[in-house]
């Protein structure tokens, strides 16, 4: 049945897949529009015409059971139907069809079974007979005649109408078979009609054809509809006349003048972009990787030759061959990155549906606010912060935000706004969820975490009101009152600050009680290649991100306080949390000097204890298999321009293990228990 | 002949006509059936010039005015009745062949018009239709002639 190739089938099926999605998206994003401005033709239309596409393509593609029953949907979206049938019930048809085609097309993707079409095919049936009846309560009706084309002309006279607030009325007569003088008839209709108001478009224009039967008025009228109706009526002249309320949907539907819809309508694609597998990209920038690799390594090639022959001219040219292909290097990776970059309006622009949605299940009313869609960001970390995303937008409704009543005696404005916005800062991409709702409740949250034995009741005593608020990251935490289907499952918000993290990110909490809340996700602008600062710990070398440190500085030892279960440092004015790798000392060394890394995580910052540090270097990272290594500790690999190996910390998650482990007790500073002094010299600072 | 409900003015007064028409063959069908819709011909005229004349004089409530005739077309006795009172309601009598016509005097100001042979019933409805709010269906009232 097909006259391709498997291959050249299996690729167009891959094409399909990728614009059904822009379709499907297309479709949720005009339901949404219908639903704002209902009766909207321009908007049905481009429904019907976005069905259209997706018929076509499926039948195409051989997928003949989505062809059908977006066939179905297609015929059910006839102007006829769309403009007799109540928006509401539209907007849910054609939001259930994009859900119904979705799940067929995943269906198709991994050879699954279709879901059933039985429901959207009920909703189909419902909205037909709607439609129907609503045209059978004025049966074989002037109204249900193919409607006329208003000019443009018109078309502005009726809308300048409506803009002074006038009431409109569409009229639609038959003129009556009996009577002889059809434009005799005419000009009395227009006479009565503009004894009933102004009379803003009429078809025919004028009485000048002898066939008028059909006459079609636009007027504006203080006088009530029923009495309208009542003058159109005209014995001897209009057999039947229907008068109703103007709506825009009416302004120019005609089926004829339906433009036909164009394949890939729905994907406004320039002719000069590409689709690129997003595999062959990373493949490009993984090879680019290797490069940069490479360009250390002769680096240090060139190093050890300038200390053999300092006087040599040649290094000379070396050094400016190096230069040259070093800033080509860094240009060739920014384009390779750029390439990886999307605007996150593609993440963006799933949100309305789903705000939607989520408002409708509350009962909540919400407004959408998207600020920042430009901002462009590397692809595979849009795609991971979707989830997370989408949980925080469900929360904000769910949770967050106020009912109309509560929001109201608050002195809010009942309905509710939910944020999104991001924007770059430096090396990184922050992405806002905010909301104006009731703010989170730090004693709340310490009360709950207290009685789930998240943390002791002394020790979340001292918490400052931010590390409260960040309690909510730890599993088995929800301050949700009542579990919903949608949020406070108590899983969830751990869950989108590890996803975060294993972006090297952060998530971070503003609240402010009875104001809203705003959880700022902050992301690294791309995985491959990352600014590192190279240290030592143990002997052992590491690496983390340049952009997690906020400065390094010099201390000694007996700078080193201990309060409960942590070493802290006094940097300043501030008391530093201080994470050690290494064994801790039961003794410090008094005056022994340590360096001290300031990383910051999220809002919070830590002193991280190095033995020495190695320098900067832009590393190429490495995923590393859990065969290889099963620690979270580490989040991956690189290799220097030596061929030494080192590992990529992952802060958060080292700042969560060594920070949280209880020291050693501290021998008394006068008489040193021998055995653990033993073990502290042996472990400890060398 | 039909039995028609009495058509009233809405103040219970009867209706009062005039009939312009040159021929009084047309003249007395007219008075009959305007007659047997409760309604009383107050007068009367063979032609424009005294249409214009008889209802500055009787000040009827509707007018059955012919197209053509001598002296003084309908159409232009119409347009200088209802210029000289905008709430004259003129009904124009005419043959199917004078469309023109009709149309220039509904141009000019005619409330409806009905078409020769003048059938009862139609001009009953377009008399009611004319009054509009201005008349009743006199309930029970049924007047035979």
């Amino acid at each position: 049945m097909t006259f391709f190739s498997e291959d050249r089938m299996a690729e167009l099926r891959q094409l399909f897949f990728e614009s059904t999605q822009e379709i499907l998206q297309a479709l949720n994003e005009e339901a949404l529009r219908l639903e704002k401005n209902p009766g909207d033709a321009e908007t049905a239309r481009s429904i019907r015409r976005a069905v259209h596409t997706l018929k076509g393509d499926s039948a195409a593609t051989g997928f003949r059971e989505l062809s059908q029953i977006a066939h179905e949907l297609e015929d059910a979206l006839a102007p006829e139907v769309t403009s007799a049938a109540p928006a509401a019930e539209l907007v849910e048809l054609v939001l259930s069809a994009a859900d119904t085609f979705d799940g067929m097309l995943a269906a198709y993707r991994g050879n699954l079974q279709l879901p059933s079409v039985e429901p959207l095919q009920a909703c189909i049936a419902r909205l037909r007979s709607t439609g129907a009846s609503q045209s059978e309560t004025a049966p074989r009706s002037p109204a249900a005649a193919a409607p006329l084309m208003w000019s443009e002309y018109q078309q502005v006279a009726i809308h300048r109408a409506l803009q002074r607030g006038k009431k409109v009325y569409r009229i639609v007569a038959d003129v009556d078979p009996n009577c002889l003088t059809k434009a005799a008839a005419w000009q009395l209709f227009h006479n009565v009609l503009q004894r009933t108001g102004e009379v803003l478009a009429v078809q025919p224009e004028n009485a000048g054809s002898e066939q008028i039967s059909h006459l079609e008025v636009v007027i504006a009228s203080d006088k009530p509809e029923a009495w309208i109706a009542d003058r159109c009526r005209i014995p001897a002249v209009i057999a039947s006349a229907t008068v109703s309320a103007w709506k825009a949907r009416q302004a120019s539907v005609s089926a004829a003048a339906e433009p036909p819809a164009v394949a890939g309508a729905a994907s406004p694609v320039a002719e000069n972009v590409l689709r690129v597998d997003a595999e062959r990209l990373d493949q490009v920038l993984n090879l680019i990787g290797e490069l940069i690799i490479g360009r250390s390594m002769l680096q240090q090639v060139l190093g050890e030759f300038s200390r053999r022959f300092p006087k040599d001219t040649l290094r000379n040219k070396f050094a400016d061959a190096m230069a040259f292909q070093s800033r080509v290097l860094n240009d060739l990776q920014r384009s390779a990155m750029q390439v990886r970059m999307v605007p996150v309006e593609h993440l963006f622009r799933r949100f309305p549906r789903l705000v939607r949605d989520v408002a409708k299940q509350c009962g909540k009313e919400v407004a959408l606010l998207l600020s920042g869609q430009e901002t462009e960001m590397d692809k595979s970390i849009l795609d991971a912060i979707a989830e997370p995303l989408a949980h925080l937008v469900r929360n904000a409704i769910d949770h967050g935000l106020e009912s109309a009543e509560e929001r109201e005696n608050a002195g809010k404005p009942a309905k509710g706004t939910v944020r999104l916005n991001a924007y770059h800062q430096g090396n990184h991409v922050v992405v806002e969820v905010g909301d104006d709702g009731r703010g989170l409740d730090p004693a709340l949250i310490l009360k709950k975490a207290v009685e789930r034995g998240i943390v002791g009741s002394e020790e979340g005593a001292r918490l400052s009101p931010a590390e409260t608020l960040d309690l909510i990251f730890r599993p088995g935490l929800t301050t949700a009152e009542q579990v919903t289907a949608i949020s406070g499952r108590g899983i969830g918000m751990d869950v989108v600050q590890s996803v975060v993290q294993k972006l090297k990110g952060s998530i971070s909490i503003q609240s402010q009680p009875g104001q809203g809340t705003t959880f700022v996700l902050k992301l690294p602008l791309t995985l491959a290649i990352i600014k590192s600062l190279l240290l030592r710990v143990q002997e052992r070398l590491y690496a983390i991100p340049l952009n997690a440190v906020v400065e390094i500085s010099r201390a000694s030892e007996d700078a080193i306080h201990r309060v409960d279960n942590h070493e802290v440092l006094q940097l300043r004015n501030t008391v530093l949390t201080l994470v050690r790798m290494n064994s801790v000392p039961a003794e410090l060394a008094p005056g022994k000097r340590i360096f001290v890394v300031v990383i910051a995580l999220g809002e919070r910052r830590y002193g991280l204890i190095v033995d020495e540090l190695v320098g900067e270097e832009e590393l190429v990272i490495k995923p590393l298999d859990s065969e290889v290594i099963v620690s979270d500790l580490v989040s991956g690999a690189s290799i220097l321009g030596d061929g030494r190996v080192v590992l990529m910390l992952n802060l958060s998650a080292v700042v969560d293990h060594y920070s949280r482990r209880s020291l050693p007790p501290l021998a008394s500073p006068a008489l040193p228990a021998p055995g653990s002094a033993a073990g502290a010299a042996s472990g400890g600072a060398q | 002949m039909e039995q028609f409900a009495r058509v009233i003015r809405k103040d219970g007064q009867t209706i009062r006509y005039l009939i312009v028409d040159d021929s009084v063959f047309a003249r007395k069908n007219l008075s009959r059936m305007v007659e047997s819709f409760g309604g009383q011909v107050a007068g009367e005229a063979g032609d424009g010039r005294a249409a214009i004349a008889e209802y500055d004089r009787l000040q009827p409530d509707l007018v059955l005015m012919d197209i053509t005739m001598p002296e003084m077309e309908g159409i232009e006795a119409a347009e200088r009745i209802v210029r000289q009172h905008p709430e004259a309601r003129i009904i124009m009598v005419s043959s199917v062949g004078y469309q023109e016509n009709i149309v220039a005097a509904l141009q000019r100001g005619a409330r409806h018009f009905v078409q020769k042979p003048v059938k009862a019933d139609v001009l009953y409805e377009v008399i009611k239709y004319v009054m509009g709010e201005d008349c009743v269906v006199a309930k029970g009232a049924t007047q035979g002639s």
